[in-house]
């Protein structure tokens, strides 16, 4: 079954369209977003491939966190 | 030998091409000689498609989350916008090709979200759609002069689960049907646009894969697109990368001409552009 954060890509969703690029999230950004623990570790960390595996859609990581990708 | 009757509406040409982004955005970084060969491919295609005098395009192309999100994903969505900008002012910036408007055709796109729906395929559909590269960078060399409207045919192929190839084809099979059934006199082209192989956001981003680039290139040139209905969502994420999902596109399309067989004028894996680009004239 394909895994999908729905609070994950809510939030990313919502940077996207305000076409901001992050290295990672703050602490504040995160609050009220009903994500998990190791989302929260995963968007301040700006950990692309975490992200991935916790169900963010990787369109959505790469317009978010475009800077982390080297190519 | 086929018999059309000149009151009746036909298709009249059909291409399918990449639409990466860095295509027209970042020319620079990639190897001349392949852009070269890609960029002639396109326009190879642009003035085969100007030839056969379309009155409308009908483009299979994708959202990449920029209309629909996690709130509303639908499957295939017709467009009924009246215009597309493709690019818009912002788009034109980072795609670096100069914004502009094209018209649509929502009388047309209306008539084809009916007859799907009293059919039994069950289009949603858009006022308004905002394009992106999967419009802007294939039209840019297509239709440079902007000059036919379009309707769009926008099937889920970025935020799975989708629907599936086999779907795809008899989604377009319906498509084709609907244009030749039309008592208009209209020509009509296709153009699907995506793929082939591409890893975009995921952990293998940059990564292409020309094998199974050419063997989707080897079955459109061979009209034998039945493997290709075949193929399940995990196959195509190994083998052509998340990106490589849009091939739907390629197959909604394909199902539209049954027998048509592709011209593959160009197909170059540009590691910089991080795509496996192809441009493919179909035809009977």
């Amino acid at each position: 079954m394909i895994k999908i954060s729905y609070p994950l890509n809510k939030l990313l969703t919502a940077i996207a369209r305000q076409h901001q690029m992050k290295e990672s999230l703050t602490e504040q950004e995160l609050v009220g977003h009903e994500l998990t623990p190791a989302e929260c570790a995963a968007l301040k960390a700006g950990d692309t491939g975490k992200l991935y595996e916790l169900g963010a859609n990787p369109y959505l990581i790469r317009r978010v966190f475009r800077r982390r990708f080297t190519i | 030998m086929d018999y059309h009757s000149p009151d009746m509406a036909e298709i009249v040409g059909a291409a399918l091409t990449a639409h990466a982004p860095l295509i027209t955005g970042k020319p620079e970084v990639s190897k001349p000689e392949q852009r070269d060969r890609l960029y002639a491919g396109f326009r190879e295609a642009g003035r085969r498609l100007h030839a056969a005098r379309p009155d409308l395009l009908v483009m299979f192309v994708n959202d990449h989350l920029q209309n629909f999100a996690y709130n509303n994903l639908p499957a295939f969505c017709i467009g009924l916008a009246g215009s597309y900008g493709a690019p818009s002012e912002g788009g034109a910036a980072f795609m670096r090709i100069p914004a502009r408007t094209l018209r649509g055709n929502p009388e047309w796109a209306m008539s084809l979200l009916e007859a799907g729906l009293a059919a039994g395929i069950d289009f949603a559909y858009s006022h308004d759609i905002e394009s992106w590269d999967e419009l802007s960078v294939p039209l840019h060399f297509l239709m440079p002069g902007g000059e036919v409207p379009l309707v769009t045919v926008y099937t889920n192929c970025a935020a799975p689960p989708l629907p599936t190839p086999r779907r795809c084809h008899q989604v377009g099979a319906f498509v084709g049907d609907f244009i030749r059934a039309r008592p208009s006199g209209e020509r009509v082209a296709l153009v699907a646009t995506g793929g082939i192989s591409h890893w975009v956001g995921t952990p293998e981003t940059g990564r292409i894969n020309p094998e199974f680039d050419l063997r989707v290139l080897d079955h459109v040139a061979r009209g034998d697109i039945e493997p290709l209905t075949r193929l399940t969502w995990e196959e195509i994420e190994r083998e052509g990368g998340n990106g490589g999902q849009e091939i739907r596109n390629w197959i909604a399309l394909l199902g539209a001409v049954p027998g048509w067989k592709g011209d593959v004028l160009a197909y170059e894996g540009v590691a910089e552009w991080i795509t496996g680009c192809a441009t493919v004239w179909v035809h009977p």
